[in-house]
């Protein structure tokens, strides 16, 4: 469970990413956080895994407060937290097989680390990963010969692999084009259902959203306007979201320009 | 048609690869399989490995030398850095005698690419055989060493900077021919075309409609070939065609390491500025 | 038609531009045109012309071939052997260099530092630290593969720091996510996108070294060059027709299969 209580975040240049969030998430929901650029999406997500740190408030996951967190168990509890990003963020050089083994490393020895030493059952894991997102054949393939939505789902399976809890998505299929979206949207939804794992992905296309997932939440100026399922949204919820700007649609040309993100919110989450 | 032809020799010896050492098959435990090739990082490094052991071997590599004799380098290099200032008077005159044998070379040798890249070009001349044969020749005069070339026109020319600034336009012409055609090939033939349309000989529409195109990219590679051209220069008096070379050669013979320092020290600056210049106008171009 | 008239008017006006640059131009030309001084083809030079054609059309065979070592393929091999370890050697000398200097790494004026040393190497002549490495080495191979695994670092530093420099950071993002410590970070983010990187450049430097090796002969540093030069002077050219058609050949097959790799390191 996913628990945001009065949560805000101030970035340094003054920046509100969020203000007063609360939130309730439970086991095995597929959430999806809609709202403009530099809403404050991104800055939701990346509070559960401390990417980004609050300035107040708390964010409990599984009843850790993960603010308490630092160093070496930081990194472990990232390890149940899977994170796919807009970019892929893939070693385009290696085989898709190599890419999805480095979500392993961690709980390996440092030998087996640095001469890249990995067992039989090791791989035979990581291809299940790979298989299960649909891509097996291509395992042993560079990953810079891949097609885009293929790359976001090597990027699934080195999630995967490192048997997740929840998956945070920060606009998987911004930069897909809309056939591969809905087929990396349709492996999302999949795993939530077939394996029980949260997933929270922001995105900017409603009607993916509406399609997917079951529970959605607006944010507009770094506070929740609307949090309910997403058979309930209606044209006014919208307008709440969005203002009285066209509401962006994949394929629209505001939805593509919509993938440029608020470049502030986004630099500064990094740490 | 040649890149498929290439495309299917490639593959061919992967297939090679493959059939000598046979895909492996992973069974995952859902019954699913797949084919795993063979690493070919195993071979390679075998490969590069024996290649080391042989070359050691074959040059006589010996480290105990290096042990007990490096001493030796660090009191050259140490005499290098205590550089003997009076020398300096007699630097000058050979030290731009490097300079002008490079920027005449440069000059001579990029004008003269110019005509063989355009029409070792693919994409303007239409007539493959000359651009077969143009490409080996360039490819040769390329692989030319300045040395030879220099101590060949030597004998020729005689003694001097006019042999060497031959040899830098030899030089410069190999270099600058291969980027300026690799570059031609790139640009837009669009224009080009509309030239020719409008009734304009081959001539007229490069002139006019590709050779703006890679005029910043031609400008950009004669400086980059100059900034090679001056160290380049520096050492072809060492055979006899002028410049810092005889003096490097003389300072050396006479173990005058403290002047042979001055020398260097002054081709060191002379090329920090040259390449600064160089790459500010460079970055004006682009 | 005014408004015809009044564009041609306010034409921007760059004469003055152009008419300074073609004058600083030609005043180094003419500068640089003043010594060099054609003092016509020297006595016997149209008959040192003619023989390098000859010698060329009609290598000396049983040169070319043979297998003493003194020998066209032997001193080919040798010339490689040098040229092979040479590059090794440097390539390795090269890694801590360029990550010296690579200012996103460590403190600027360490950086600094090390990039001066680096275009120090790069600018002095390959031929000069031959002349130098001699008196440690003594003549042979020995000291061309010495020379080589020092004057390779100036180059391959500068492009191994440009592969660091472009390194994609947003990799080092998603294994933090992972729970990587910055040492499997780097092992695993960071190695695997530099290796290909720094395998083309070394490749791409052998290539350059062979031409290089063949020129340090000449003083003494082993190869094909020494031998060559040594012909060019007796003037045996059937001789020096032999060493150029082997030259020639070693080198355009390397540069061929060079290119090759590096396109398929490049692109999968």
């Amino acid at each position: 469970m996913i628990e945001f209580k009065d949560v805000s975040k101030v970035y340094p240049n003054g920046t509100r990413g969020l203000s007063h969030v609360n939130l309730q998430i439970e086991q095995g929901e597929f959430v999806a956080v809609i709202g403009l650029s530099g809403a404050g999406k991104s800055t939701l997500i990346r509070t559960i895994n401390r990417m980004i740190d609050l300035t107040e408030g708390q964010v409990i996951v599984d009843d850790v407060d993960v603010m308490t967190l630092k160093g070496r168990s930081l990194r472990r509890f990232r390890r149940k937290i899977g994170m796919i990003f807009q970019s892929f963020n893939l070693v385009t050089r290696s085989t898709a097989l190599k890419n999805v083994l480095t979500s392993m490393v961690p709980d390996m020895n440092f030998f087996s680390v640095l001469f890249g030493l990995f067992t039989k059952q090791q791989k035979l894991k990581a291809l299940t990963a790979l298989d299960k997102v649909g891509i097996l054949d291509k395992a042993y393939t560079r990953c810079d010969q891949l097609s885009g939505g293929q790359q976001q789902r090597v990027a699934l399976a080195r999630t995967l692999n490192q048997d997740p809890s929840i998956i945070l998505a920060d606009e998987p299929v911004a930069a897909l084009d809309p056939v591969m979206a809905h087929q990396v949207m349709g492996d999302f939804k999949r795993i939530n259902q077939e394996m029980g794992i949260t997933i929270l992905i922001n995105i900017h296309h409603v009607d993916l959203a509406l399609d997917y997932a079951s529970r959605v939440v607006g944010i507009r100026a770094g506070e929740i306007v609307y949090d309910g399922p997403a058979s309930e949204v209606t044209q006014d919820v919208l307008t709440a979201i969005y203002g009285e700007n066209p509401v962006p649609h994949s394929g629209d040309e505001s939805a593509k320009q919509g993938g440029a993100r608020d470049g502030a919110a986004k630099e500064d989450g990094r740490d | 048609m040649a890149l498929r032809k290439k495309t299917g020799a490639t593959e061919a010896r992967e297939k090679l690869f493959d059939r000598v050492f046979k895909p492996q098959e992973m069974l995952l435990p859902n019954g699913h399989s797949v084919m795993r090739p063979r690493s070919r990082l195993p071979l390679i490094w075998g490969v590069i490995l024996i290649a080391i052991a042989w070359a050691l071997w074959f040059t006589g590599f010996d480290v105990s030398i290096l042990i007990e004799r490096g001493y030796q380098f660090g009191v050259i290099l140490k005499r290098v850095f205590t550089p003997d200032m009076s020398y300096l008077d007699k630097v000058w005159s050979p030290l731009f005698d490097t300079i002008k044998m490079s920027v005449i070379g440069s000059v001579l040798g990029s004008t003269l690419a110019l005509p063989f890249a355009v029409l070792a070009s693919t994409n303007i001349n239409k007539s493959r055989g000359v651009v077969a044969v143009l490409r080996v020749v360039l490819n040769i005069v390329r692989t030319l060493p300045t040395l030879v070339i220099a101590s060949i026109f030597a004998l020729i020319f005689g003694l001097g900077t006019f042999a060497g600034t031959v040899a830098i336009t030899v030089f410069t012409f190999g270099i600058v021919a291969k980027m300026l055609y690799e570059s031609i090939e790139t640009i837009d033939m669009g224009p080009f075309e509309a030239m020719e349309s409008l009734g304009a000989n081959k001539f007229r529409a490069f002139w006019s409609a590709c050779f703006p195109q890679i005029l910043p990219t031609y400008l950009s590679q004669c400086l980059y070939s100059f900034e090679i051209n001056v160290r380049a220069a520096a050492i072809l008096g060492y055979v006899g065609a002028g410049g810092l070379g005889i003096l490097i050669n003389e300072r050396i013979g006479w173990r005058d390491y403290e002047s042979l320092g001055t020398v260097l020290l002054t081709l060191f600056v002379v090329v920090l500025i040259i390449e600064n210049l160089s790459q500010y106008l460079r970055s004006k171009l682009s | 038609m005014n408004n015809v008239l009044e564009a041609y008017q306010s034409r921007p006006r760059r004469w003055w531009k152009t008419l300074l640059v073609t004058i600083i131009v030609a005043i180094i030309l003419a500068w640089s045109g003043s010594s060099i001084e054609f003092e016509g083809i020297a006595s016997k030079g149209s008959e040192v012309a003619y023989g390098i054609v000859h010698g060329i059309a009609n290598p000396d065979l049983d040169l070319l071939f043979g297998t003493k070592n003194t020998d066209v393929p032997y001193l080919l091999l040798e010339t490689v052997a040098i040229a092979f370890l040479g590059t090794i050697f440097g390539g390795i000398l090269a890694v801590p260099f360029s990550f010296l200097a690579s200012g996103n790494i460590v403190p600027k004026p360490v950086a600094f530092v090390v990039r001066a040393l680096i275009l120090l190497i790069r600018t002095i002549p390959s031929l000069v630290w031959a002349l130098v490495w001699i008196r440690v080495t003594g003549p042979g191979a020995f000291c061309g593969v010495v020379t080589q695994s020092i004057c390779s670092i100036g180059m391959i530093s500068k492009m191994y720091i440009t592969a660091i420099e472009d390194l994609d950071t947003r990799i080092l993002e998603s294994m933090d996510a992972a729970g990587l410590t910055a040492f499997q970070k780097i092992r695993y983010g960071v190695l695997p996108q530099l290796t290909a990187n720094f395998t083309s450049t070394i490749i791409y430097r052998f290539d350059i070294n062979i031409k290089d090796a063949t020129t340090l002969g000449i003083v003494g540093a082993g190869g094909i060059g020494a031998s060559l030069v040594q012909c060019i002077s007796s003037r045996r050219w059937s001789m020096v027709g032999a060493f150029l058609c082997g030259m020639i050949v070693l080198m355009l097959v390397i540069e061929f299969a060079s290119t090759r790799i590096r396109r398929r390191l490049a692109h999968g």
